[in-house]
């Protein structure tokens, strides 16, 4: 067995580092050059002198930061060189552009997973199963009690929700990039037809999908000034951030809910402060993960971003699939 | 159907903060379901049932047996979760959704009358099939319920006060009648439904309603201008207020707070009940030391008040009285227009008849509140100061031609508490605390109130009983609203007294005043937050100080 040295990819300083290629992935810290699975801000640093991403993910970064990064593109499934490791995008159904990486040196592979979903979301592009020889998953929702139901139900709880107190105004809280626009793409097919608003934040990744070819409904940008009477009965989209303070100011007479996976757990939703949670995520169940774990035909996996030990335990014990500790 | 709309019911009352909506909802499905699935309903979220069918355990160890779920998975899941029927139900999402059988559309009647009690006649094994075929055939979203009735573990954010409203709303009729009505052993059944939501009111319901309660104001200083002969004094006990009333024969205890509990001091309806005439008594409930004759702690008396048909033994561990301040209304003649030292002597008079005609001994359960005569003002402050050694709070100082009001009346009775630099403040911050206290949240902060806002003006650590800190501590963790680092924001729910040495105004305070050693010296479980004082409490209390 090799040392951790050796592995293609190690942790470095908390970060996914390829030594051989000199090259980050979604690195917290300015390094030369970080390859961005997606584009949420918790993947993504400023002051790197070269991003590398898919074309999605570089122009919804561009709209979330500005022009001023340097940002190399390739298509999906495109392979390209660094240091003679071939490596290439692959699609992960986690946002609109966001991937999985595949590093491939000497015949052997290696698998990023990013954050990842296999369930069905019209608003990116499905997960596509990559073989692999080395697995690196993420794991958030690693134990079994999470189950997500399938988004258009989650989506008639939403819309029976809202229509069931007519007299308020409904705020949902949910990810502005990613989350927000498949709420919106999923909602739309219920039978909640009253106006839908957004926070700006919200609207802007709205258009930048449309701009994609993604269809997603219009909704109406929130202003400050916005007449109370108008938005009784209708359901407006706003970031997490805006939950605290005084933003629910604005308001009168508000049923608020949060959109996350996390949600799923009473006492959990119970201490959030909202009152009513909707447990959708934009990452992989308990059965999602093991079903990739599997379909991967990985011999050494490895997890980060989550609590892994009873998820690395049960592959070991019951699927007798190697999982290894980084350093 | 039903038991799914019972879980509805409960998904709904469990995401509703607001409580006119869980009345609105708790009406409506009062409205739309089966008098036998209320009656099931209100048994169920008045907490009279949490009989525990099978142990948490027990479900967990079972449903590893039958799906081949390591034991340690279960338990690592549990720690997410908190609760062993709301593991269970998430991960039988896993695995029950790909099955064939036959969905049952059981009703919450059939359920809890008998599937559940079925079960503790069958063996293990047969319990065990029992269970897993519930599991199978039983829609997904009822599984909570079902888990959690079965390890009597069904709670949910609703008060006995909540259903009496809802009640109450539905068939408009006064709460008051509906609390009467829903006191006592409420076995469900469609007729005690009926009975519940019958708008007839009857003559004994009607009987036991108590009258509004006058309320002491706190001492003004313009009050040292009148005579001393124009007040009554009395000594201020630390109980529960309460309206001991008997009429047509039936004796109802009433607290300030407008419960009913008649259940949990049986001993004095039996006593109270052998007195030959009708009244309606205004007093306060004691634990009583019957060897000194002084009244014991209030955390004794705590031991009492949530405590249904106590036994017997616990009635002599925790020996109550009731001791009558005034007498509101005799034998069907409501008296309160008359003036209180006339009432306080119909009162003397009929408690020395009682005495001695009654056929059982009564007074080693109920008296008379004894009067203090003062010779003047100074004297009435040495007495005041004294009222610490028989365990009163001060004095309460009413005015001999008063008549007995409603509510907080000014002008008319006054308290005069011996230690006036006390508040009873809400909690609404808890930190960590350190070494011995580590991984406890021992450090506390409290508010007053301000207008319709809390505002913290004291933080202190000291005053709690170990049990008492862990009691908390787990509460602290449950009704978190919000984490900054080591500290916690809390729902405001809880009061305390907290007592110190000095107060004073101080601009770096956002409440405007300072206090000196503060700490905790009640758990004022008796109060809700709007009895918390005010900040302007607190600046009176400042102005007399100095």
């Amino acid at each position: 067995m090799r040392t951790k040295q050796e592995y293609l990819i190690r942790y470095k300083d908390g970060n996914l580092y390829c030594e051989l290629a000199d090259i980050w992935i979604d690195p917290s810290k300015p390094v030369k050059k970080a390859l961005i699975t997606h584009a949420h801000f918790d993947h993504f640093t400023f002051g790197c002198e070269e991003y590398i991403s898919t074309k999605e993910t570089a122009i919804l970064l561009k709209e979330r930061v500005g022009d001023n990064i340097k940002i190399k593109t390739f298509e999906y499934g495109e392979e390209f060189k660094i240091n003679g490791i071939n490596i290439s995008f692959h699609p992960s159904g986690h946002i609109l552009g966001s991937s999985q990486i595949r590093f491939i040196f000497a015949e052997e592979k290696w698998l990023i997973s990013g954050d990842f979903k296999l369930q069905k979301d019209q608003t990116c592009k499905q997960y596509e199963i990559v073989k692999t020889d080395y697995l690196i998953s993420e794991c958030t929702f690693g134990l079994p009690i999470f189950k997500w139901d399938e988004s258009n139900k989650i989506a008639n709880d939403i819309s029976k929700w809202i229509t069931n107190s007519p007299e308020k105004t409904s705020l949902l809280f949910c990810y502005s990039l990613g989350k927000a626009q498949r709420l919106l793409n999923e909602i739309s097919q219920t039978n909640f037809k009253g106006n839908i608003y957004s926070h700006g934040s919200i609207h802007k990744m709205n258009d930048s999908y449309r701009e994609l070819g993604i269809d997603i409904k219009d909704t109406i940008k929130i202003e400050n000034k916005m007449k109370i009477d108008e938005l009784k009965g209708s359901l407006i989209l706003l970031p997490p951030s805006l939950s605290k303070g005084s933003y629910l100011k604005n308001f009168k007479n508000i049923q608020t809910a949060f959109a996350s996976g996390w949600m799923s757990i009473r006492a959990l939703r119970k201490r959030s402060g909202y009152d009513k949670g909707f447990a959708i995520s934009d990452h992989a169940d308990w059965d999602g993960i093991l079903e990739m774990v599997k379909k991967s035909e990985a011999k050494n996996v490895f997890f980060h971003h989550g609590d892994s030990e009873a998820l690395s335990k049960y592959l070991v014990e019951k699927e007798s699939i190697n999982v290894l500790l980084f350093g | 159907m039903s038991l799914k709309k019972f879980s509805e019911l409960f998904g709904d009352l469990d995401s509703i903060n607001s409580t006119n909506n869980k009345i609105e909802v708790l009406k409506n499905y009062f409205l739309s379901n089966d008098p036998i699935d209320n009656s099931w309903a209100i048994y169920l979220l008045t907490g009279k049932s949490n009989k525990r069918f099978i142990s948490g355990r027990y479900l967990k160890n079972l449903f590893s047996q039958i799906y081949e779920y390591p034991q340690w998975l279960i338990d690592t899941c549990y720690l997410k979760v908190g609760d062993s029927a709301e593991v269970i139900t998430l991960l039988l999402k896993n695995k029950t959704n790909s099955r064939k059988k036959k969905l049952s559309n059981i009703s919450l009647n059939e359920l809890l009358s008998k599937t559940i009690p079925a079960l503790s006649k069958l063996n293990e094994e047969e319990k065990n099939l029992e269970i897993k075929n519930l599991w199978e055939t039983l829609p997904e979203d009822n599984h909570l319920i079902f888990n959690k009735i079965l390890t009597g573990t069904f709670r949910v954010g609703v008060s006995i006060g909540l259903i009496t409203k809802s009640i109450s709303k539905l068939i408009n009729i006064e709460e008051e009648i509906i609390s009467h009505r829903l006191m006592g052993d409420f076995k469900p059944s469609i007729d005690s439904y009926e009975f519940l939501i019958n708008k007839n009111i009857n003559l004994q319901e009607l009987n036991s309603k108590p009258f509004p309660f006058l309320l002491a104001n706190t001492i003004e200083d313009k009050i040292f201008k009148n005579s001393i002969n124009d007040f009554q004094f009395e000594w201020k006990y630390d109980g529960i207020r309460m309206q001991l009333i008997k009429r047509s024969g039936n004796v109802s205890l009433w607290t300030r707070g407008q419960e009913l509990v008649n259940e949990s001091f049986p001993e004095l309806v039996e006593k109270m009940s052998h007195i030959k005439d009708d009244f309606v008594l205004d007093g306060e409930l004691l634990a009583w030391n019957f060897k000194d004759q002084i009244a014991f702690d209030f955390s004794l008396l705590q031991k009492r008040i949530n405590r249904k048909s106590p036994t017997r033994s616990i009635q002599i561990k925790y020996p109550i009285i009731f001791i009558a301040y005034d007498l509101l209304e005799i034998n069907g003649r409501d008296i309160r227009e008359i003036k209180l030292e006339n009432r306080r002597i119909e009162l003397e008079k009929y408690f020395s008849k009682w005495q001695i005609k009654t056929e059982n001994n009564i007074s080693d359960i109920f008296k008379i509140c004894d009067l203090i005569f003062p010779k003047d003002w100074p004297d009435a402050l040495t007495y005041k100061e004294k009222s610490r050694e028989n365990n009163t709070e001060g004095l309460i100082i009413k005015k001999k031609t008063s008549i007995y009001s409603s509510g907080r009346k000014k002008g008319i009775w006054w308290k005069y508490k011996v230690d006036p630099m006390q508040l009873d403040a809400v909690l609404i911050y808890a930190k960590g605390g350190s070494g011995r206290r580590a991984g406890l949240y021992t450090d506390y902060s409290f508010a007053l109130w301000k207008d319709k806002e809390l505002i913290k003006f004291a933080s202190a650590y000291s005053g709690l009983t170990n049990i008492e800190i862990k009691e908390l501590d787990k509460w602290i963790r449950k009704n978190t609203i919000e984490k900054f680092g080591p500290v916690r924001s809390l729902k405001p729910e809880m009061v305390f007294e907290i007592s110190f040495e000095k107060i004073q105004i101080s601009k770096r305070h956002k409440s405007g005043i300072a206090v000196r050693f503060p700490r905790i010296t009640k758990w004022r479980k008796d109060k809700k937050i709007n009895d918390a004082d005010s900040l302007e409490n607190a600046y009176e209390l400042m102005k007399k100080i100095s």
